[in-house]
């Protein structure tokens, strides 16, 4: 047997992983108070504002609401219906957060640290809990697909029609939208050149152009199959209480409930962060962080600080969204997905394709700016003609009216189409 | 461990004793539609024939030198093979499904610990995320109202659990084969030797073998792939779409039947 001294290694690794879940869940908790004082200032009224320190009148904003709700719902009771498969209803909840927290092995929270001789650590330390991972899109895209099971599950060891349907319906939305996300970040990783996160902010970092501005039509399909993936408004048919009975955790409460919903709450995160790092720079920022390698810490902090600032306001964008936007109807998502999403992340991913091919040819006629200027004019191009295209082109799906119009039941046409159940 | 406890017997007797124990387990587990104390005595049984099977496993493994100390191939490894059998021997086809999931997850556990992280990681995104979500959705809207009969027995038990056992012993016996004479399974040839000793990205044994986690890894595969395999890659491409297109068409044409038995029956 080895001795069972862990390397430094293995310590900075396990240091990464205690922040990184302990700052997600922090922030999965205050998130939601923020969320609660957005939905308060978009509808004109007061939030949450009276928990501070209990047994004082010291009330701090509000602060202590978190602590207060995270206390009831996990002293609440743990109920479990006596008609549910109980091993897969204990199940559904854990896979979904061990999946929803595994994601972030391959996600990059800062640039990196400057070497610390005094840890035994010579070279620059990422800031990554698995620099080594080679593949860290794709391992993003397969721990995303995993939560799939979670709401499936869930719906059926429910065993419940509405939570069944609602377990049905959520898992088609994720599955629908996972192939406008993998369009999105295929143009991505076609520019950048790996699949690796860090290595696509570098990308962005060392020419100064974010890829939201290279490729526009990519940043648009990214950013709403992400609202899709997260559940978010207008998408968040999973959980539509007021008009499907809640979705796939109708029978769940308790501290299982509360699982599902921090899960929920983390793939918010987590869309923030992809969409921060692989189309909004990362921990980039023009003349403030600079592109070169970390030497100081205090390089260091202003990326970090960079990086969390850039999540921080998207996540504020998503809360913006969700109390301006009604939801959709399950046809108009559908058909956004196949019929409008689909067709734009193809069309980004061939121009960036054709841009990154014929890019010597570009450089050779226009030289080097020149050609950095057509490689963002062209996708500019092609974000107009496909917008007026989507514009023009989808059957709006906004109407109310029935699809079908009913058969006349006039005596002429003896009863239409019911005649032949009649003879039968 | 137990394994360490088996030093006087033989590989021969090991593997034998492995593949005869695989057997009956999987005979004993395998739904075969009792009565329920039956039932449980004999799925009792089987499981620990099967923990006896995996330990004489182990031990083979470990006596041909291919099962190393590393915990975390252990552990993953585990969780494919014990997943993979429950897989077999679940009653609910939900479960089996979950079980194969699980198995699929261990599977690529080992790759990632191999070192073959695209190959991981692409199992977990075909296989768990897309395929095997298809066959939850099939599973679950099929038999709303319980199982059928059939699907809580397994046909055949006795030939499905000897033919997966011999199937096993064959191959253990030829991979310890190849692991006792390396010379015929893992030399490289000459040409191949020389192409790789000129490659940057050789491993750290030296030229001629392939640094497996060398820092682009994904891009020695896709260059590979899109190199020397490009025909291969397109003609799977080419089939993947003919697929594609001849399902919406056989869609396509029963909407257009519906549609014209519905125009043939509204106009009299």
């Amino acid at each position: 047997m080895q001795n069972f001294i862990p390397s430094p290694t293995t310590l900075v690794a396990l240091a990464k992983i205690g922040l990184l879940i302990g700052g997600l869940m922090t922030a999965a908790a205050y998130l939601v108070l923020v969320e609660r004082w957005m939905a308060a200032w978009v509808q004109d009224r007061k939030g949450p504002n009276r928990v501070g320190i209990p047994l004082t009148k010291i009330r701090l904003f509000g602060l202590g609401q978190p602590l207060a709700d995270g206390l009831k719902i996990i002293l609440k009771e743990d109920f479990t219906p006596r008609h549910v498969d109980k091993v897969l209803y204990t199940a559904a909840p854990l896979v979904l957060l061990a999946a929803s927290l595994a994601i972030f092995a391959a996600i990059p929270f800062g640039s990196s640290l400057p070497p610390i001789p005094a840890l035994g650590l010579t070279g620059e330390e990422p800031l990554l809990v698995a620099p080594g991972l080679d593949v860290g899109v794709l391992w993003v895209f397969a721990l995303s697909s995993i939560a799939v099971y979670g709401v499936l599950l869930g719906g059926w060891a429910s065993n419940n029609k509405y939570g069944f349907l609602g377990g049905l319906r959520s898992s088609a939305q994720l599955v629908a939208y996972e192939i406008p996300l993998g369009l999105g970040l295929l143009g991505v990783v076609l520019a950048a050149g790996s699949l690796k996160l860090d290595a696509i902010m570098n990308a962005q970092a060392s020419t100064g152009i974010w890829y939201a501005f290279a490729q526009p039509l990519g940043f648009v399909v990214f950013l709403i199959a992400s609202f899709a993936e997260a559940a978010r408004l207008p998408f968040d048919l999973p959980e539509a209480e007021q008009e499907l009975v809640g979705g796939y955790h109708t029978e769940y409460s308790g501290i299982k409930l509360l699982l599902f919903l921090v899960s929920e709450f983390l793939h918010m995160v987590t869309a923030a962060f992809l969409i921060v790092i692989m189309f909004l720079g990362g921990w980039h920022l023009w003349g403030v962080t600079g592109s070169g390698p970390v030497e100081t810490w205090t390089v260091a902090l202003i990326r970090f600080a960079v990086l969390s600032a850039k999540i921080f306001g998207v996540i504020l964008f998503f809360m913006l969204v969700r109390w301006s936007w009604p939801r959709f109807r399950f046809d108009q998502l559908m058909n956004l997905a196949w019929k409008v999403m689909l067709p734009l992340g193809l069309a980004n991913l061939v121009t960036v394709a054709a841009v990154e091919e014929f890019r010597p040819q570009l450089v050779a006629a226009l030289g080097e700016g020149g050609a950095r200027a057509a490689a963002v004019a062209i996708p500019w191009g092609v974000f107009l003609l496909g917008w007026i295209a989507a514009g023009v082109l989808t059957p709006s799906g906004t109407d109310n009216t029935p699809i079908r119009t009913p058969e006349p039941l006039d005596a002429e046409h003896g009863l239409g189409r019911r005649r032949d159940l009649v003879q039968a | 461990m137990i394994a360490s406890l088996l030093p006087s017997i033989s590989p021969g007797t090991l593997l034998a004793g492995g593949v005869t124990a695989t057997a009956a387990s999987l005979w004993m587990l395998l739904p075969r539609g009792r009565s329920g104390r039956a039932e449980r005595s004999s799925r009792w049984l089987g499981g620990l024939l099967g923990l006896a099977a995996l330990a004489a496993f182990i031990a083979l493994g470990r006596r041909l030198g291919s099962v190393g100390e590393d915990t975390i191939f252990l552990v993953v490894a585990l969780v494919a093979v014990v997943s993979g059998a429950a897989t077999v021997v679940s009653r609910s086809p939900v479960y089996a499904a979950i079980w194969f999931a699980m198995a699929l997850a261990g599977v690529s556990g080992v790759l990632l610990v191999l070192g073959g992280q695209f190959l991981g990681v692409a199992t977990i995104v075909v296989y768990a995320g897309a395929i095997l979500v298809m066959f939850l959705f099939v599973l679950m809207l099929a038999q709303p109202a319980g199982l059928a009969p059939y699907d809580r027995v397994s046909n055949e038990p006795l030939l499905a659990a000897v033919a997966g056992a011999v199937l096993l012993g064959i191959l253990s016996l030829s991979i310890g084969r190849l692991a006792a004479d390396p010379a015929s399974c893992c030399a490289v040839p000459a040409t191949k030797a020389a192409l790789l000793a000129t490659d940057p990205g050789a491993g750290p044994n030296g030229p001629g073998t392939v640094d497996l986690l060398a820092a682009d890894h994904v891009a020695r595969l896709g260059g590979e792939l899109f190199g020397r395999h490009l025909l291969a890659v397109e003609v799977a491409g080419v089939l993947l779409l003919v697929a594609l297109v001849g399902s919406i068409a056989i869609v396509s044409r029963g909407a257009a039947d519906d549609e014209a038995t519905d125009s043939r029956r509204a106009t009299p």
